[in-house]
């Protein structure tokens, strides 16, 4: 492995922030930079603790401008006020129509990159159907969690582990307190958290930073013998920081992307006529 | 400069050149001195002991005949003996209490050895009623090998058995003179054959009518058999005579099966007081931890499977197993693990000895933390992360198969497995239902996709259908009376994408629609 460059400060000028970001432009790539030698690691170690101090931020609830988001589309990501799904957060999803809502939440956890943990009293998604939105099932684990206080308890240690891109939990109801667990969590450890929920209660208050409601429309098939492409109605309900709103959003499987049509106000929740 | 190579001419009859003549090794194969130290058990009165208070004798069928196997010593008092049909000993002593020969006297056996684990972590069965204990490199921490003998046998007379013991160089021998009447026999090594010589056959577990047999021919002690030719013997009395006389003598040393596979590293701890709480259970495991992981780091290896063993004072002995999904010395990592399994323990009047042993481990090289998390301390954080998980939940990862039937295209992994390519993709749902849920279809052709369901009770028209996609049954693994099924991505006018099935041909008997999963 090549050595990083020598620091061009002296000790008697004092060390820039600006310019430490000059020098740390080559090794800043992603890849964590390893201790081998004393004087020649100091930027190295500086990056860490300034990675590290980042997410200590975050965990106080200080605004941080360089947040590091997940992004959905162009259109949605500047709904958002931080520019994108925040990492190290939790949002909540509510499942209108199961099959969108977990293909929806297939694609965030594909976006988060790293392990994605699926968790839940009967975890059913299934790869080969989940691998057109990008999830590789070398990355899924899921855990079965019959208790809610154990589906809970193995949330909040994915969550914590920095190994974990996001956590998916798919439960009935979660108060607050536990939410707010959670969200620590995943300030703690760096993964997005995914609370995926049915629609058909009235949902109360929440710990997350986001809500969504995603139901399904006719999808884009030109014939009664050609589905297309599927077609959702995603409803983001309430975001901290941000305005509601709602996107009509087709899932264009050729190019792997979502695009939105339209944007309206999101309208009040129809029922369905469940008999 | 150029090299010339040419041959040298043997040397013969040379003596510079012929190595120094070594003498020739003629003597006769000997029992060779083993470094190994082998502790003997005997429990003669082991089937009565099960029975109660006596006096009282166990029988068992032989053949037409019930004869007496078991004997107590009260009732050995009162003339009975062993081989006595059970008519004519209840006729000799009538107070004696007859009970069938119990069948849980090998548990009990099997019982007696995991106890005596707390002696030597190799420990064996010998059937029926003797037990093998290795006490290489144990001896000395209860002072000496007598100290331990006298230490083993009042344990078992603290357990309500009376044992006889001995200690020698290889398992027969050892066994042997315990089986003969001379307990607490310690024998130097190399002297198994000389002590050995003047035992009767009976201490050598030979069937009886071999015994009876050389009894006939004069040979009556174990010196006088094995100095016979062995071609006649061996002949005359089969090839189990050899064996276990080249055993006796030390020749071979047959494998001794121990009850536990022996661990390669182990941490353990006595105590003078059974501890009974799980604040101290706690302590000392974080003592044993320490302990075991620093061995592990010394030696270079992490563990992948960890047992712990408790010892009852009652004599019982509880296990709990922990397998790790990669190699790992991180005591802390270790404790988190146990946390909960030690929950499980039931130390009633408290434990007097608790072990650690490492039953399998792996080559584990040490590695320097960094400040920043670099890939391989994600990894070893994702490890211990599925660890934890695992210890309270089932976790897997999903793999796929190579089947085209949809519950079978991917299985069950360990989540440490690595995971191949996904096929080439197909139309699939992306949630499939463990139980398909039945509907009923309205086609408007019998070979047609559905035009309208109704599922769970609600009625949905079907504005977009797409198949179908005729799945056989894979015959060679199936239930011949499998139907093949017919599969529809079918698209409902609100949107709702599901994907369904008829499985059996329309228009049969039996044939039935189902949802199998929800389309995105």
């Amino acid at each position: 492995m090549a050595k990083p460059p020598p620091l061009p400060v002296s000790a008697d000028r004092p060390l820039a922030t600006d310019t430490l970001d000059a020098t740390l432009g080559p090794q800043h790539d992603g890849q964590a930079p390893e201790l081998t030698d004393s004087v020649m690691d100091r930027p190295a170690v500086l990056a860490a603790l300034k990675n590290r101090i980042a997410r200590l931020e975050r965990a106080n609830g200080l605004p941080d401008a360089r947040a590091d988001v997940l992004s959905l589309c162009a259109q949605i990501d500047m709904a958002l006020p931080s520019g994108g799904l925040d990492r190290a957060a939790l949002h909540e999803v509510l499942a209108e129509a199961p099959g969108a809502a977990a293909a929806f939440c297939a694609l965030v956890l594909a976006r988060a990159g790293r392990t994605a943990f699926w968790i839940g009293p009967d975890p059913d998604p299934w790869p080969p159907g989940m691998a057109q939105f990008g999830l590789d099932p070398a990355r899924l684990v899921l855990v079965r969690a019959r208790k809610p206080a154990d589906a809970l308890w193995a949330a909040e240690e994915a969550l914590r582990c920095p190994a974990v891109g996001a956590v998916l939990l798919s439960a009935r109801q979660l108060d607050l307190t536990a939410a707010r667990r959670l969200m620590l969590a995943a300030a703690t450890g760096g993964g997005i958290g995914l609370l995926l929920r049915p629609d058909d209660d009235s949902p109360g208050p929440t710990a997350a930073i986001t809500r969504w409601r995603i139901g399904t429309l006719p999808g884009s098939g030109a014939a009664r013998h050609d589905l297309g492409d599927p077609r959702w109605r995603l409803t983001l309900l309430r975001a901290r920081g941000g305005r509601p709103q709602a996107w009509t959003a087709t899932w264009h499987a050729g190019s792997e992307t979502l695009g939105v049509e339209e944007e309206t106000a999101p309208q009040p929740h129809r029922r369905k006529a469940t008999g | 400069m150029s090299s010339r190579r040419f041959c040298r001419p043997p040397s013969l009859g040379q003596p510079g050149f012929a190595p120094p003549a070594r003498p020739r090794e003629t003597a006769p194969p000997t029992a060779e001195i083993s470094a190994r130290r082998i502790l003997a058990l005997h429990l003669p009165r082991l089937v009565t002991e099960g029975l109660g208070p006596g006096p009282v004798l166990a029988w068992a069928p032989r053949g037409p005949r019930q004869v007496v196997v078991a004997l107590d010593p009260l009732a050995e008092a009162l003339g009975l003996r062993l081989g006595q049909t059970l008519a004519d000993a209840q006729a000799m002593a009538p107070e004696v209490r007859a009970e069938m020969q119990p069948a849980t006297t090998p548990r009990r056996l099997a019982f007696l050895a995991l106890w005596a684990l707390r002696f030597t972590p190799l420990a064996a069965v010998e059937a029926p009623d003797g037990l093998l204990l290795d006490i290489s490199g144990v001896a000395h921490l209860s002072g000496s090998e007598a100290a331990l003998l006298t230490r083993v046998i009042e344990g078992l007379a603290r357990l309500g058995h009376a044992a006889q013991g001995a200690i020698a160089g290889h398992a027969a021998a050892a066994a042997a003179l315990a089986r003969a009447g001379r307990p607490g026999t310690i024998l130097a090594p190399g002297q198994e054959l000389a002590a050995l010589g003047p035992l009767p056959l009976s201490a050598l577990r030979l069937p009886e009518e071999v015994v009876a047999a050389l009894g006939r021919l004069g040979l009556r002690c174990i010196r006088e058999v094995l100095a016979q030719p062995r071609a006649p013997l061996a002949r005359r009395f089969g090839a189990r005579l050899t064996m276990v006389l080249d055993a006796a003598a030390g020749l071979t040393t047959p494998p001794i099966r121990p009850i536990r596979p022996p661990p390669e590293f182990l941490a353990g701890q006595d105590f003078l007081e059974p501890v009974t709480t799980r604040e101290v259970i706690d302590a000392v495991m974080a003592r044993l931890l320490a302990k075991l992981c620093q061995r592990l780091d010394q030696a270079g290896r992490g563990l992948r499977e960890l047992l712990l063993r408790a010892h009852r004072a009652d004599g019982g002995v509880q296990e709990i197993v922990l397998g790790t999904g990669s190699a790992t010395r991180d005591a802390a990592h270790l404790a988190r693990l146990f946390r909960d399994r030690l929950e499980k323990l039931e130390p009633g009047f408290g434990f007097d000895r608790m072990a650690l042993l490492a039953t399998r481990t792996e080559a584990l090289a040490a590695s320097q933390n960094g400040l920043a998390p670099g890939a391989a301390e994600r990894r070893e954080a994702l490890a211990r992360l599925l660890d934890r998980l695992s210890q309270r939940l089932p976790v897997w990862r999903l793999a796929p198969r190579a089947s085209h039937w949809p519950e079978r295209a991917m299985r069950r992994a360990d989540p440490f497995e690595a995971i191949g390519p996904m096929p080439p993709p197909r139309p699939r749902p992306v949630r499939l239902l463990r139980q398909p849920s039945r509907l009923e279809a309205v086609a408007l052709l019998p070979d047609a996709p559905p035009s309208m369901i109704r599922l769970h009770g609600v009625l949905h028209r079907i504005r977009r259908a797409e198949g179908p996609e005729r799945l056989s049954p894979e015959w060679w693994r199936d239930d011949p009376n499998r139907r093949m099924r017919d599969y529809y991505r079918v698209e409902c006018e609100d949107g709702t994408r599901l994907w369904l099935c008829r499985a059996g041909l329309p228009g049969e008997e039996g044939t039935a629609w189902l949802q199998h999963g929800w389309l995105a």
